[in-house]
């Protein structure tokens, strides 16, 4: 099995089209004089700016006019006087017009390759894309016309380019794997509105793969089986259908509020590890983050990030969720997170060790840069809230206020932008946090429970333990109980309360937390539809009643066995 | 020539679809238009010396024009820019 990222959702199941890279050397080409060259770079722009217009005709056609913008994007890059003139100039010095577009393509991207702004070093893609159209259009060659690709084809390529989409439908490609590009990428957003499954950033896919093998490939989890056996077939056979069934059922939640049945309005919001899987999350109709986990700003890395990097990161989420709530939470480290560079200590048991908030507040030179970074992140959109992770008592969220304060003092000091009335939440993912709820609400400005880390905790349960796991369950009368009681202490305080653990999508326990009346659901990017949809499903009156008869129930099983049996479908 | 102090206030600031819309509205006037951020002086009328300036929300910037329409060239800029570049 290959391994790539899962860039669009889907199952694909199909025989392989390889896409070789076209040679765009135009070393041979004689200078024909500076009239001449001019002639032929105009002709070939304004021939690459009209099949690019009908491209984009095309696409807002198919898939509607934000995907097309890719395109239009591209052609007003073409129609720029300003680049024009550079190749002009090239040409005057005595350069063929393919060298001319060349260096002034090549300038550009790496100028844009070289931005800190994630969108702004995709314009880079775009130039290049750009360069290989003009490129062949003066050289004469052919396009790859994917447009008459046989039914059932997966396209695989070392790069899919914005044009390459363009010729592609759903009726003859089932799926698209490349060598390289992210979730964030071109390739993936097209694909994803495309709704074609795609495996991005494949290494040594397009050499791999050869013509006409039998591919098998899933697009969430980013898995490619080349010629299958009969087995594999099968099981992804019916993946397929499961999956084409479950998107139609739920495209009808798409760009809809979040209401129970009775129309009463709760959040949903999305959990994310990265700043580019915000993208998808909007995509997904997400109403705002309820949970960024900042790890991977630290991780594979040797030394700490700078306040500028993570600022940018988190700006960029802020950003793309203008005007919607983005709750971040500070590092979350030790336990099973390890980062060397940070020299952490050996413990005999991580989990309930030196973790989190704990290492945070006793390394404040590491954690006053994130609490500056996420102060200045939040100065134009004022959308980010603070959240502080495995708290366990008041003196903990007031020393991590009390830094903060600092922080903006610092920040005023040295006439830096910042939020100044940023929120901070606890993250209620500890018994003692639960049990206190009620005080802890004197300085937090929202809870979030974390229903991995609360269960586990609760329940002296290691997950990861396959002896243990069987007992690892938030359908644990003590979990519930706990959960009903944060719910319960946030009401009365009158601050907001959400959940981000895998719980929140859980639908067996959505009626439960209806009926318990919270009010946030933050669940990942691919389960916003259903979730939007179970809570759909149930009136205030129908999960007051379940949840009460499940509170009555007092084993496990039982309660886990009752509220399965009540499921919506 | 004329000119005008103004501020972005689009919240992705001046990213490819704003750039490109704002381009071609300048390029609709015979004025040299340029806007000077962080003293550089970037011709507006090319959507790429847009992009690659940088301009983020909150960046304030002038607006200088200059030609037989100038008044109307920076009339229509500044209210393109304070009217959030269409987003």
């Amino acid at each position: 099995m290959l391994k790539g990222t899962g860039a669009s959702a889907g199952v694909g199941i199909g025989h392989a089209l390889v896409v070789k890279e076209q040679n765009l050397d135009y070393s041979a080409v004689q200078f024909a004089g500076q009239q001449q060259e001019t002639e032929r770079l105009k002709a070939a722009a304004s021939a690459v700016s009209q099949r690019l217009s009908n491209m984009a005709a095309e696409m807002t056609e198919k898939v509607g006019e934000h995907a097309a913008e890719i395109l239009s994007g591209q052609i007003m890059m073409l129609n720029d006087p300003f680049m024009m003139g550079q190749m002009e100039e090239q040409i005057a010095a005595g350069n063929v017009a393919e060298a001319a577009v060349d260096t002034v393509c090549q300038t550009f991207i790496a100028m844009f390759s070289g931005m800190e702004d994630e969108l702004m070093r995709q314009r880079a893609t775009d130039i290049g894309d750009l360069r290989a159209r003009l490129l062949k259009q003066l050289l004469g060659l052919p396009d790859v016309d994917l447009a008459h690709a046989p039914a059932g084809t997966v396209i695989v390529a070392k790069d899919f380019t914005p044009s390459m989409t363009v010729g592609i439908s759903r009726e003859n490609v089932v799926g698209i794997i490349t060598e390289i590009g992210g979730r964030t990428s071109h390739s993936a957003i097209l694909a994803r509105a495309l709704e074609i499954p795609a495996v991005l950033g494949v290494p040594g896919a397009a050499d791999t793969i050869q013509n006409g093998d039998s591919i098998a490939m899933d697009g969430e989890f980013g898995h490619v089986y080349v010629n299958p056996d009969e087995r594999t077939l099968k099981d992804y056979e019916a993946r397929r259908e499961e999956f084409e069934h479950q998107r139609q059922m739920l495209k009808a939640y798409l760009n809809k509020p979040t209401v129970n049945a009775d129309g009463r309005a709760v959040g949903l919001y999305a959990n994310i590890g990265k700043p580019e899987d915000a993208q998808a999350a909007l995509e997904k109709g997400a109403e705002g983050i309820g949970l960024f986990r900042t790890e991977f700003l630290f991780m594979d890395r040797d030394s700490l990030p700078t306040e500028e990097e993570q600022m940018n990161a988190y700006r960029q989420v802020a950003a793309l969720f203008a005007g919607k709530e983005v709750i971040i939470r500070t590092l979350d480290v030790g336990g099973d997170k390890e980062i060397d560079y940070l020299h952490m200590k050996k413990e005999e048991n991580p989990f309930l060790g030196h973790r989190a908030i704990r290492y945070c507040l006793d390394n404040p030179e590491t954690y006053m840069i994130q609490l500056r970074a996420l102060l200045r992140a939040g100065a134009d959109h004022k959308n980010i809230k603070i959240m502080l992770p495995l708290v366990t008592g008041l003196e903990e969220i007031r020393a991590a206020k009390a830094m903060l304060e600092k922080a903006k003092k610092e920040l005023a000091a040295e006439g830096l932008p910042f939020d100044a009335n940023a929120q901070v939440g606890v993250m209620i993912e500890t018994p003692a946090a639960s049990q206190i709820a009620d005080l802890l609400a004197q300085e937090a400005a929202f809870f979030s429970i974390g229903t991995n880390d609360l269960t586990q905790y609760t329940l002296a349960v290691d997950r990861g333990n396959p002896d243990v796991a069987s007992l690892y369950t938030h359908f644990h009368p003590a979990v519930l109980r706990s959960i009903a009681n944060v719910i319960k202490a946030a009401k009365k305080a009158g601050i907001p309360v959400g959940m981000c653990g895998e719980a929140a999508a859980d639908p067996a326990l959505i009626p439960l937390l209806l009926s318990w009346g919270l009010d946030e659901f933050s669940v990942s990017a691919s389960a916003v539809l259903a979730t939007r949809r179970t809570i759909s499903l149930w009136s205030q009156q129908e999960a007051d009643d379940v949840q009460a008869e499940a509170m009555n129930l007092s084993s496990v099983k039982g309660i886990q066995g009752y509220l399965a049996s009540m499921i919506k479908k | 020539m004329v000119s005008k102090m103004t501020k972005i206030v689009n919240p992705m600031g001046m990213h490819m679809r704003p750039a490109g819309m704002f381009a071609q509205e300048m390029m609709k006037f015979n004025s040299d238009v340029v806007l000077v951020f962080k003293d550089k002086e970037i011709n507006a009328k090319s959507i790429m010396n847009l992009m690659a300036a940088c301009i983020k929300c909150g960046s304030e910037l002038e607006v200088r024009c200059t030609g037989d329409d100038e008044q109307a060239a920076l009339d229509k800029a500044v209210s393109l820019i304070e009217s959030g570049l269409g987003e």
